[in-house]
């Protein structure tokens, strides 16, 4: 390599002025050799650059350990997809209680459409006994009720006087 | 983004964020801690990647951050001297690196350590990583005028100390 062209970018690199091509030229030069004598008070530093960049993480199993934590964590996707699952799910639940509680309210009524007589003469007997018996039970009441009568009247007068006295 | 997209595009600076980390803690250990919370906070926070405009500087000042927070817990926790810690950062070669490496290599190694924390963040940056001036300032979050100063203080504080090393042996 050109040992004018090394010293000039050498000079500019102390300054400051060197581009990063120019910089990796002068890595590349101090790396590969042969280093002319007057450049060698600048090799160790250029070198321990090269190092450096050589120092890195093992390569799959670390790539494969980021990857495990990094999936291991919910993505946005999945989180919305079992959200959205859930309300399913619910919704699910209640349509299936509805579907059942109607049926089984339907099963109700239809068995008492089959409760009811087919023969039209024989309900008529069966609602005219009902109706009898409801009506002798208010028969029977209604005589008792006189008794009940008896008494209140009987008070009733009891406590005329009363009323009375406390008028005076 | 997928899984597929953050392993191919987002996981192969882990290198440079590693070395990154490494400047500041010392310690291969705690720097890859570092730079596995750096991919999980980038895969959570994913959806904002496509806002940043170079999400690699972005990704650099996340371990930045994070490497200062755990040298902060961790000088909470020891409670060691100024001085103990200046001597972790000298050792920072592996035995192994220590007897591979020569003596002028080592001497280097102590003489970047040695620099303020800014001026080795920056050379570390520029020299090491090949990052623009640019970029630079985007991972530091600094203005040009300061990176470019500090580079240059960098630059010729360990030049002078080359100088030196060179012509008295010291």
């Amino acid at each position: 390599m050109d040992s004018e062209r090394i010293n000039e970018l050498l000079n500019k690199y102390w300054n400051c002025e060197t581009s990063l091509e120019e910089e990796q030229y002068l890595r590349e030069y101090f790396k590969a050799g042969p280093i002319a004598d007057e450049h060698k008070d600048a090799a160790p530093l250029f070198q321990y650059f090269g190092e450096h960049k050589k120092k890195s993480l093992p390569e799959e199993t670390f790539d494969d350990r980021i990857v495990n934590l990094v999936s291991r964590k919910k993505s946005k996707v999945v989180q919305w997809t079992q959200s959205y699952m859930r309300i399913a799910a619910g919704i699910a639940v209640l349509l299936a209680a509805t579907w059942f509680i109607q049926t089984e309210m339907s099963k109700t009524k239809s068995a008492e459409v089959q409760d009811t007589y087919e023969d039209p003469k024989l309900a008529f007997e069966e609602t005219k006994k009902a109706l009898m018996m409801i009506s002798r039970g208010f028969g029977k009441a209604e005589q008792e009720a006189k008794k009940i009568n008896l008494f209140n009247e009987a008070r009733e007068e009891i406590q005329k006087p009363d009323n009375d006295t406390t008028n005076l | 983004m997928n899984i597929e997209a953050f392993q191919n595009r987002v996981l192969p600076v882990k290198n440079k964020l590693f070395r990154f980390a490494l400047r500041f803690l010392n310690n291969e250990e705690e720097a890859k801690d570092v730079v596995q919370e750096v991919f999980i906070r980038v895969w959570n926070g994913r959806e904002q990647m496509n806002e940043v405009q170079n999400w690699e500087a972005w990704c650099m000042r996340i371990t930045k951050n994070l490497s200062l927070d755990r040298i902060r817990s961790m000088t909470r926790k020891q409670t060691q001297s100024i001085e103990d810690t200046f001597d972790v950062k000298n050792e920072s070669l592996t035995p192994h690196e220590s007897t591979e490496a020569d003596e002028s290599m080592q001497r280097i190694n102590q003489l970047i350590s040695g620099l303020p924390e800014k001026q080795r963040q920056i050379i570390h940056l520029r020299d090491v990583e090949g990052y623009s001036y640019n970029e630079i300032c985007d991972i530091l979050q600094l203005d040009m005028n300061q990176v470019k100063v500090n580079l240059f203080r960098a630059r010729n504080a360990v030049r002078e100390k080359l100088i030196k090393i060179n012509a008295y042996g010291l």
